[in-house]
């Protein structure tokens, strides 16, 4: 049975050989299906897995308070893209904020309101940068490094801004901007220090800080017409083995405050990134499921080719039916080939779709990611397509009547 | 025939059926038929009387038949498709008047083909395939292509493939019918050669000067047995060509 097998993979080499460019032009379409599946996947799974990267950085000492109760479904996360936030009133307050500060194991927690508007200094900013309005704790919730100057203060001027340096660059042309005046929604303001670069595009904070303007929770309020309008709270424990508690008594006291209504979300570790992951994968696999297409039409480019292979080779099925091929034979000679076309092309692909996903990713802030799971999709899928696709065929070419195969003209 | 040998093939009120209704009519309409191993019989007869048919049902080819087939004893209907192809691979080897070679094979390749479906290995095929081509004189020819070699050549390359899985019975459909007549003679001596080494031998052909030789000839008319004479064996002239195909005695005496 194993010579037999191997008899019918030497067979299958010889006449794919024999046709030597129709084999690799019905490989190619599998290729290109492949290859795109492997890039999407492969670049979404690096996008994720920086967020989940900076939450491990920090430590794991972080929780985060988001509004509303948690979501069901990664689609409900895509149907609310881009940011949630920017459309719904929060449900979390100033009250909340305090009682978490006050909280045992708290180190800090540190609130994240997020405005919009316009932002001008010597030029005018990109029209999205993002203005954040917190309090000077976020420093040390989410280890801010500043570069120049100082961070926020509550003994300050309120009218004081720290700014990312990209932000710096945009609107100064120098990274050097301490006590230049900037000038938010049309009030102005003093730079009082400048950020580290982060490089960190996309994090959980949805905020990229490298382009944003930090100011006071209460220069915030006044912007946004006398409201706070807190987004997120990011809440330190001052150890990991306290994370546990500091969550449980997060929750509590938030249920407390908000009469029982769970409409928050807290999270840590890696569910912090499970939102932003599951946009990532939502997003990746509405992308695979059109690449999926492509892969299609490879398969029924295979389906194709084999059935003419198999309208050409009448003759030949006839003979080998003569000589004693039973038709499981004949099935197994022209499944093998119509995988080995597969595979090979799945093979190709894959290794295509790295280089494509690491040529994309010269654009982009992140790498693609490596996984035996995405290798094992692209197999399965290869095998997959290979079979469906070859099934059909096969069983026509076994069916042929020998009698009528030999009359055949070669 | 001096001694009784076993019956390999007893055909009893065999029948095969084309086209319905209207259309329909008998190709074979009714042979009874016992063949002893190693018989040489020659089925003659005009176009259309059914004698292909006849050899392919023999062959196994076509199992939509009435009436009974015992083949070494077994009734053939019984026998699943499977089985039947393990019988084609393991008993009967076929010679066509087309020569059906693959051509994408080369020649070597093409006599190996009937082991792959024994479960050969590939080494062991070509190993084989090579020295049954060493003694049918076509060793130089082994990587030529099928369409490299002149029509001699080309059936006896063919003859070697249905040897190859040494066969009991072998099939032959007009062997000689594209061939010019001094090919014809070549290779019907492989095949009395094959005869006297005891293969069983049925051979289709239109031309009566092959019959002399067979052991026995078989004349069909409108797919019904006319005539069957058995003929004494016939004392010839020994071969002026040194004997073809297998001869593993000669070997050793040599």
């Amino acid at each position: 049975m194993r010579i037999l097998l191997i008899n019918h993979i030497q067979n299958a080499q010889q006449s794919l050989k024999s046709n030597r460019l129709r084999s690799v032009l019905t490989m190619f379409g599998v290729m290109i299906g492949v290859a795109s599946i492997t890039t999407i996947l492969s670049l979404g799974t690096g996008a994720s897995k920086i967020v989940t990267d900076q939450v491990d950085a920090l430590g794991g000492t972080i929780a985060v308070v988001r509004p509303g109760a948690p979501s069901q479904s990664p689609f409900e996360d895509v149907a609310r893209m881009p940011n949630r936030q920017n459309f719904a009133a929060s449900t979390l307050t100033d009250a909340d904020l305090l009682s978490l500060q006050k909280l045992d194991h708290v180190q800090a927690a540190a609130p994240l309101m997020l405005l919009t508007g316009a932002v001008r200094a010597d030029s005018i900013a990109p029209s999205n940068t993002p203005i954040v309005a917190t309090t000077p704790d976020l420093a040390i919730v989410n280890s801010l490094e500043v570069r120049e100057g100082q961070f926020l203060d509550d003994d300050l001027n309120p009218n004081t801004a720290v700014i990312g340096p990209q932000l710096s660059i945009d609107v100064f042309g120098t990274e050097e901007s301490i006590g230049k005046g900037i000038t938010i929604r049309g009030k102005l303001f003093t730079v009082i220090g400048v950020l580290e670069r982060t490089n960190m595009p996309v994090n959980y904070n949805g905020v990229d800080f490298d382009t944003a303007i930090i100011i006071n929770k209460n220069s915030g309020r006044i912007l946004n017409q006398g409201i706070i309008q807190i987004q997120q709270i990011n809440v330190r424990a001052d150890s990991i083995a306290n994370l546990d508690q500091v969550i449980i008594n997060t929750n509590k006291i938030l249920l407390k405050n908000h009469a029982n209504e769970g409409d928050f979300t807290v999270l840590s570790g890696e569910k912090i990134a499970q939102p932003t992951n599951e946009l990532f994968y939502a997003i990746a696999g509405v992308t695979t499921a059109i690449a999926a297409i492509s892969l299609l039409v490879g398969g029924i480019g295979i389906m194709n080719i084999m059935l003419v292979s198999v309208a050409e080779r009448t003759r030949e099925i006839g003979i080998r039916k003569a000589l004693g091929a039973s038709n499981r034979d004949i099935v197994a000679q022209f499944l093998i080939e119509s995988l080995a076309l597969s595979i090979g092309g799945g093979i190709a692909g894959y290794l295509l779709g790295y280089l494509t996903a690491f040529a994309i990713s010269s654009f982009l802030t992140f790498d693609p990611a490596f996984s035996w799971e995405i290798g094992a999709i692209a197999l399965v899928l290869s095998i997959g397509i290979g079979t469906l696709f070859g099934l059909y065929p096969a069983f026509r070419a076994a069916r042929k009547d020998p009698i009528s195969a030999l009359r055949q003209y070669d | 025939m001096a001694k009784q040998t076993l019956p390999v093939i007893v055909l009893k009120d065999l029948k095969k059926r084309f086209g319905i209704g209207d259309a329909e009519h008998f190709a074979i309409d009714g042979i009874d038929l016992t063949i002893r191993q190693g018989e040489f019989i020659a089925i003659m007869g005009p176009s259309g009387c059914g004698k292909t048919t006849l050899l392919n049902i023999l062959g196994l080819l076509d199992s939509d038949i009435e009436g009974e087939y015992e083949l070494d004893g077994k009734q053939v209907a019984s026998l699943s498709s499977r089985r039947q192809a393990r019988i084609r691979s393991q008993q009967i080897g076929f010679i066509f008047q087309s020569f059906n070679l693959i051509n994408r094979l080369n020649v070597i390749e093409n006599v190996a083909l009937p082991l792959t479906y024994k479960g050969m290995s590939r080494l062991a095929r070509l190993k084989k395939a090579s020295s049954l081509l060493q003694n049918f004189h076509l060793g130089e020819r082994e990587y030529y292509m099928p369409n490299q070699l002149s029509g001699g050549q080309t059936q006896r390359v063919a003859i070697a493939r249905a040897l190859v899985n040494d066969p009991a019975i072998i099939l032959a459909d007009e062997p000689t019918g594209n061939l010019d007549s001094r090919a014809s003679h070549i290779i019907m001596e492989e095949l009395s050669e094959l005869h006297k080494r005891g293969n069983t031998i049925i051979m289709v052909t239109h031309n009566p000067n092959l019959t002399t030789y067979a052991s026995r000839v078989i004349i069909m008319l409108d797919g019904r047995i006319d005539s069957d004479t058995q003929k004494l064996p016939k004392k010839r002239k020994p071969a002026a060509k040194k004997p073809l195909g297998k001869k593993k005695k000669d070997k050793a005496a040599a």
